[in-house]
């Protein structure tokens, strides 16, 4: 069973924690043996006039000392006495002493890694191709860093987040594939599909462990009995499915796929194609404007009575509008950015929970099996409250494209996505 | 922020043991409290060791707030500071005597702590005069020990009469007994019958205890020497009563 939601020995602790990791496991990554003591320094009618701390980390081969002192009102001076009898006995002072410094000073990998984090740098006037391809390597790399808590199981959110960076990257090259040679395209889209494809089976189940807790306050009591069945055939199955998961992702096939896909970025830019030696910065405001446009036509034709699949095509297109602002978001004006994509975030909220119980629905309805009436009894209960959710929903959807959509918005998009046109001719 | 004054015209009632235990249980529950010591012989001052500073500075005292907050002192305990008592505040009479608006000076002095602090408790010296009427009116709450004797209950009714008669709020009186000795008929028939008089007394009682005496010998308040002593349990008790007051 994945921990969902981290194990920690201290409830209180743990309840407040988990307030911060939401759905992140706790990992351990340093141990610290710290002994520390108070004392106070007393004057001759024995009030204490300074008080101090000594903090013994006995990390490492010997233990360092830290000693703090603490002022007390109206007895600075002996503050200061204290402190010049000490100087000759210290090594180094330290200023905001605490857990971090404590932990600093033990060489942890925590703290190098991101300092050895090469950090990516678009700059305007960069080339396309060079450009998607070294996002695309650090959204590989991104990637990866899940793995291993996948195959671990650690909590969920790590197939979570691998997923999403492949998802990334995959959009990352169909939305620029003019910028980059066909062949590459070619022999990639496959792979990262298949390797998507993979994780899809888990991550359904994931959704549905999440939701346990919610399905449960749903139904009536009577109803729990047959819900318990149908957890105890999901856990069952996502048992066998991480380990599918884990044995995939272990595999010498996945390795090998994901070193051909590295390899296959970090080959020199072949400017095959026209966009490929376009400055990115333009080539992506260009697109961000012209898939706004197309949203905008899109949008027209959305009323109540539309089916799900125009909301549903629509939602992937804020998706791909959203993905290409924030993989380039440093070649744009900030302010404004920010602005933007917080409004589109609104959207793909109430989008996105709308699209949410169709798939939950849909998921569902997979387990309905007439061999097990009270499994199947609080399967239809469910759909149902889920039907009905998504229903009362559905006007929000429409309110939220009104209100997104607006001229407002679309003077923005011309004003921060247009290309200025040269002066000059005219 | 709240002013509890601990006060009776009456010397000897406990007074300044109960400013004393009074600020510590406050600090030590949570409110950031200020102890000032406002009678020259500086006995709340002593019990925290807490020495005064060198110069006379009563005259100043009066003046403004930036004038007193040089002299805060911290105490040994957490969220507790004191500002001791000086000799030279013998004179406090004669000086108010010399002002305009004498009344209000206390109250305006302390208003300046009312960022930085919760509570502040005034142990106040045994008298009648300019001082007390600045410490009626500087004060949310006058807290009066008294002593369930005969000569006791007279002075309770004068002070519930002077206050009657200078119109100033009677409500922010709250007595209570102090040093009780419950083997004493006189004591229990006194309280008996001042408890049925005013409604007002509270709850909890100061009972008579060697505990109390000592903390002259400890210069501290009960709990860091008596811990589990009946005293102790009386002076918490009485904070958790006195904190509760609207
Ligand atoms: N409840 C008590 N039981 C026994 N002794 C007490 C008690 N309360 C106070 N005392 C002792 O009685 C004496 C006077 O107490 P305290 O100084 O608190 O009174 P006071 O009202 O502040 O006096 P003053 O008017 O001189 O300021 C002190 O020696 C003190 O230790
Ligand atoms: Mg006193």
């Amino acid at each position: 069973m994945p921990d969902f939601g981290g194990s920690f020995g201290k409830v209180i602790v743990k309840a407040k924690l988990q307030k911060l990791i939401g759905l992140r496991a706790i990992l351990p990554v340093a141990t610290l043996r710290l002994l520390e003591t108070d004392f106070s320094l007393r004057d001759s009618d024995q009030k204490i006039v300074v008080k101090g701390h000594l903090t013994q980390s006995m990390g490492g081969d010997q233990p360092t000392c830290y000693c703090t002192l603490r002022a007390l009102r109206g007895y600075s001076k002996f503050h200061t006495r204290a402190a010049q009898i000490l100087e000759p006995l210290i090594k180094a002072k330290i200023k905001d002493f605490g857990l971090k410094c404590l932990l600093e000073a033990q060489d942890l990998e925590v703290f190098k890694s991101k300092q050895g984090n090469s950090v990516l740098l678009l700059t305007v006037a960069m080339q396309a191709e060079p450009a998607v391809r070294s996002i695309a390597l650090a959204m590989l790399d991104q990637a990866e860093r899940h793995v291993r808590g996948v195959i671990a199981d650690t909590d969920t959110e790590f197939l979570h987040q691998f997923r999403v960076n492949v998802r990334k990257l995959r959009s990352l090259i169909s939305l620029l594939k003019k910028a980059l040679p066909t062949t590459l395209i070619d022999t990639l889209k496959p792979k990262l599909s298949l390797i998507a494809g993979k994780t899809n089976k888990l991550r359904d189940l994931d959704v549905l462990i999440l939701a346990h807790e919610s399905y449960r306050t749903m139904l009536p009591a009577n109803f729990e009995s047959g819900l318990n069945k149908l957890y105890g055939l999901i856990e069952k199955q996502r048992k066998q499915e991480k380990n599918k998961v884990a044995r995939y992702l272990s595999s010498k096939d996945y390795k090998a796929t994901i070193a051909s896909c590295a390899a296959e970025f970090s080959l020199n830019s072949v400017f095959e194609t026209a966009m490929a030696s376009k400055s990115i910065a333009r080539v992506v405001k260009k697109l961000i404007l012209k898939r706004y446009h197309k949203m905008l036509a899109m949008c027209q034709g959305i009323s109540c009575q539309s089916p799900d699949q125009n909301i549903h095509a629509l939602r992937i297109e804020f998706k791909k509008l959203r993905y290409l602002i924030e993989f380039f978001v440093d070649l744009l004006p900030k302010k404004r950015i920010v602005k933007i994509v917080g409004e589109i975030k609104k959207i793909q909220t109430i989008l996105g929970d709308y699209n949410d119980y169709g798939v939950q629905i849909g998921i569902l309805n997979g387990y309905v099996d007439d061999a097990l009436v009270d499994m199947s009894n609080s399967l239809s209960g469910l759909i149902a409250i889920l039907h009905q959710k998504k229903i009362e929903k559905r006007s929000k959807v429409e309110s939220a494209i009104a209100d997104f959509f607006t001229e407002n918005m679309t003077n923005e998009f011309n004003l921060v996505f247009g290309i200025r046109k040269t002066k000059g001719l005219g | 922020m709240r002013v509890i004054a601990s006060y009776s015209m009456k010397g000897g009632v406990g007074k300044t043991a109960t400013s004393v235990n009074l600020a510590y249980w406050a600090a030590k529950s949570g409110s950031k409290t200020l102890l000032i010591d406002l009678d020259p012989q500086g006995a709340s001052s002593y019990y925290f060791r807490v020495r005064p500073s060198t110069k006379k500075w009563a005259k100043r005292f009066f003046k403004a707030y930036e004038n007193l907050v040089t002299h805060i002192k911290a105490s040994d305990f957490e969220n507790l500071d004191v500002i001791p008592a000086h000799l030279s505040f013998r004179n406090f009479d004669s000086l108010l005597a010399g002002f305009k608006k004498r009344k209000n000076r206390l109250r305006r002095v302390l208003k300046g702590f009312d960022k930085e602090y919760d509570l502040v408790i005034l142990d106040c010296p045994p008298s009648i005069s300019h001082l007390s009427e600045s410490i009626f009116i500087a004060s949310d709450v006058l807290l009066v020990p008294v002593i369930p004797t005969t000569l006791s209950e007279r002075t309770f009714e004068q002070l519930m009469i002077f206050f009657k008669e200078n119109d100033y709020p009677q409500n922010k009186i709250v007595p209570f007994f102090s040093m009780v000795q419950n083997q004493k008929s006189l004591h229990k028939e006194t309280m008996r019958a001042m408890s049925a008089r005013y409604k007002i007394f509270l709850k909890t009682t100061i009972p008579y205890s060697s505990d109390i005496e000592k903390m002259g010998i400890h210069k501290a308040p009960v709990d860091v020497f008596a811990k589990s002593k009946q005293a102790n349990h009386a002076y918490r008790q009485l904070w958790e009563e006195v904190s509760k007051i609207e």
